[in-house]
């Protein structure tokens, strides 16, 4: 029997408390016009949940990256209107690797697409960051960018002061900000090698794994809700729950939650221990896309109309699968990098790599 | 809501476990090398040989206390050696029912005599068991059972009919569940579990050969059967409940999803080293789901793992994962036609079972088995149903 260690029952707990605590209509009302809540941000950092996994000697709040990714879910579940997997396990985890002090505040952290690129250039014993980047997560609420840039001899770790950037608000489809960022000549704070195991690839990775946690987590408050909805809507004289046809397709959802639940947490758990991070991350975002995809409209389906209206909770979370399966690469991108490298390694090895801790 | 205290990041087995992996993909490996068995998909095969050189290796009833001929090792185990014989497309058929269903309900319930009786002779992989529950008026609705056992001295008489029971026509005894008293209001009251041996006189078995012409189904005719006393599993009137204690160790196993595996590496053989876009896509589709489903059902019997079993059957933690087991399944079914889709999408073929190609012939084997895997042991739809009350509570 293996068993949630205490550290982390009662992380998950405080963590469940205080986002429940928080976390109200109200609240994300307020962050649809705002971009943010500054508050919960607040919160947030008294009990030290954004630097959970880093390293306390490095300023963190310490734990493993299967802590973060606990609090991750939670935070999905409640669809807390701030940057918590970008800065902690994004930008923080790449200022920690490489050296660099953690400024305080939430951060954001880039480039989030391949597309994107900064270059870092030496002058004067300063570091200048130039370059582009579309639809960067929560650029305009941080207080620091902490960018993975190209330098002149390898990849620099960079933390830019957003003030001296040009950003050009976007948002997704919940409404987070999904901001345009020129960088123009601008002078980092800190700068530093990338740090041991600091690239893009990686970066790429934990972004992914940190929208599969988060999606895992919304895809449960949507169960939440229809399973409620079903238990209180009556028609036809009866409660829509005890209709076969309703329940179906709520052991349908069930099945799509419980299952990206299991493939977000053991991607951490394998990211943490070293282990095939492509293959498990891979299989944790192409899944959690596909949940997504088929819990959001079996939820909507179930509330009816009163689901797609603005003051009904539903959407929050409805809306966030559908912005966060498309970041960090959708399914489909995933699935032809992963089928790729199956079929690269051939039929043989499959059952072994599959196995394979 | 699920998997409450679940330690994902833990799924590492343990290194007895992996080097028992290491045991059986040799022994499989040297199998397939000597030509002891073709692989096979759709029907499990029913090869005894086979059976009784897996049971050699202490691979059958492994959880099992010393004294019955197990092996006292964990279910983790268990789940290793299951997950390997699917991966090789292992003729199993013989000992699959006693060593996943049978052995287990005769562990929790069987008297010692039953206990003596059977489970030493099954973990030596020389006595097979099948499993009489459906009948001719009773498939989904199983409480409606007519077989009925009537009382005479010294034990029971039993007149019924039992469908689709595999294997029954090599099998040496199977689990009868039949009314053994009326039905007075409560239809769960008055159903026992018997131990019925298929070659006592009155027992007929008859084939009902599969639509590809191929026989494991039977019906098996019961006409006044004697069953002594000491063949009564668990107690008289108590057989629903014993029925319906599968646990959710069983039910969430790679049995569930693993059954069309292979084809699935044929495919990818196949498709050889640098397929289209739309291959690739759908090849790394196929990986993620099976990824996540082994994850998810690694994920059970890593929480749920007893050790072995006691001597009076497992004693279980009290974790309930009885829902995220029944999702295994039932994910898990329609998992394993998916990998049939994408086979025969991917890859210009017509399956065909008289062909040297594997793939062909693997597909040709699933097709016509796919319908299966959602009805046997409950169909699709009786399962959601049971997962939806779980999920909606007592609703009224």
């Amino acid at each position: 029997m293996t068993a949630l260690n205490d550290v982390r029952l009662m992380l998950i707990e405080s963590a469940t408390r205080l986002f429940a605590d928080h976390v109200d209509d109200k609240l994300l009302a307020a962050a649809k016009r705002d971009g943010w809540s500054a508050s919960l941000w607040q919160e947030l950092e008294r009990a030290e949940l954004p630097l959970v996994s880093i390293p306390e000697e490095a300023g963190g709040a310490g734990g493993a990256l299967s802590d973060a990714a606990a609090v991750l879910r939670i935070a999905g579940r409640y669809t807390a209107p701030v940057p918590l997997a970008e800065t902690g396990v994004l930008a923080a985890w790449m200022l920690a690797a490489s050296g660099i002090a953690i400024p305080g505040g939430a951060l954001a952290a880039g480039p989030a697409r391949d597309a994107d690129h900064v270059t870092a250039g030496h002058n004067g014993g300063r570091w200048e960051l130039s370059g582009t980047f579309a639809r960067v997560p929560w650029a305009r609420v941080a207080s620091r960018l902490v960018l993975l840039a190209e330098g002149p001899d390898g990849l620099i770790v960079a933390c830019v002061d957003p003030g001296r950037c040009r950003i050009t608000p976007g948002a997704n489809l919940a409404g987070e900000p999904r901001d345009d960022v020129v960088l123009d000549r601008v002078v980092a704070e800190a700068a530093a090698p990338a740090g041991p195991g600091v690239d893009r690839e990686t970066l790429k990775l934990r972004g992914a794994l940190a929208r599969s946690l988060m999606m895992a987590g919304a895809l449960e408050r949507s169960l939440e809700l229809s399973v409620q909805y079903a238990q209180q809507r009556a028609q036809f004289g009866r409660k829509i729950g005890q209709f076969q046809a309703i329940q179906q397709e709520l052991a349908r959802f069930g099945g799509e939650t419980a299952v990206a639940i299991a493939a977000a947490l053991s991607a951490a758990g394998v990211m943490e221990r070293g282990g095939d991070a492509l293959l498990a991350v891979a299989s944790a975002k192409i899944r959690t896309a596909d949940a997504a995809r088929e819990g959001a409209l079996i939820a909507h389906q179930v509330h009816g109309a009163i689901g797609v209206t603005n003051e009904y909770a539903l959407h929050h979370a409805t809306l966030r699968l559908w912005a966060w399966r498309e970041e960090f690469g959708n399914e489909a991108q995933w699935a032809m990098r992963l089928g790729a490298r199956t079929q690269q390694h051939g039929p043989d090895p499959f059952w072994s790599d599959l196995t394979a801790a | 809501m699920f998997f409450e205290n679940v330690d994902f990041s833990a799924l590492d087995l343990p290194p007895p476990a992996l080097k028992l992996r290491e045991e059986v993909r040799a022994f499989l490996k040297a199998e397939v090398a000597a030509g002891s068995f073709t692989p096979h998909l759709g029907h499990a095969e029913f090869d005894a040989e086979f059976t009784r050189r897996v049971a050699a290796r202490g691979w059958i009833g492994m959880t099992w206390p010393r004294r019955y001929g197990g092996r006292e090792r964990p279910y983790l185990e268990r789940f290793v050696v299951t997950e390997e014989m699917l991966a090789a497309a292992a003729p199993c058929a013989a000992h699959w029912a006693a060593d996943r269903q049978t052995g287990p309900s005769l562990l929790r319930h069987g008297s010692d005599h039953l206990k003596e009786k059977y489970l030493p002779a099954i973990a030596r992989g020389e006595c097979y068991f099948a499993l009489g529950m459906s009948e001719p008026g009773s498939g989904s609705d199983l409480a409606s059972v007519r077989t009925r056992a009537e009382r005479v001295e010294g034990g029971w008489r039993v007149t019924g009919q039992k469908v689709w029971t595999s294997w029954a026509h090599k099998a040496h005894a199977f689990f009868v569940l039949c009314r053994t008293s009326p039905d007075a209001g409560n239809r769960h009251e008055g159903l026992s579990q018997l131990v019925v041996e298929l070659k006592s006189p009155g027992v007929t078995v008859r084939p009902i050969p599969f639509m590809d012409g191929r026989h494991s189904f039977n019906e098996v005719f019961l006409d006044n059967v004697f069953v002594p006393d000491e063949r009564v599993v668990g107690e008289i009137g108590q057989g629903w409940k014993q029925v319906t204690s599968e646990l959710a160790l069983e039910r969430s196993g790679p049995e569930r999803y693993m059954t069309t595996f292979p084809l699935l590496v044929e495919l990818i053989r196949r498709l050889g080293a640098a397929p289209d876009a739309r291959a690739q896509e759908v090849v790394g589709k196929l990986t993620a789901r099976l990824w996540a489903l082994r994850r998810m059902s690694l994920g059970i019997a890593v929480a749920l793992d007893p050790g072995a079993d006691s001597e009076s059957g497992a004693t279980r933690t009290s974790v309930d994962l009885g829902t995220e087991a029944a999702l295994v399944k039932d994910m898990g079914t329609f998992y394993e036609r998916e990998i049939i889709d994408a086979a025969r999408l991917l890859v210009e073929m017509e399956p065909t079972a008289a062909t040297l190609d594997r793939l062909e012939r693997y597909l040709a084997e699933t097709v016509v088995c796919a319908p299966i895997s959602t009805i046997r042991g409950g169909t699709t739809q009786v399962l959601r149903t049971l997962i939806a009350r779980r999920l909606l509570g007592t609703l009224k």
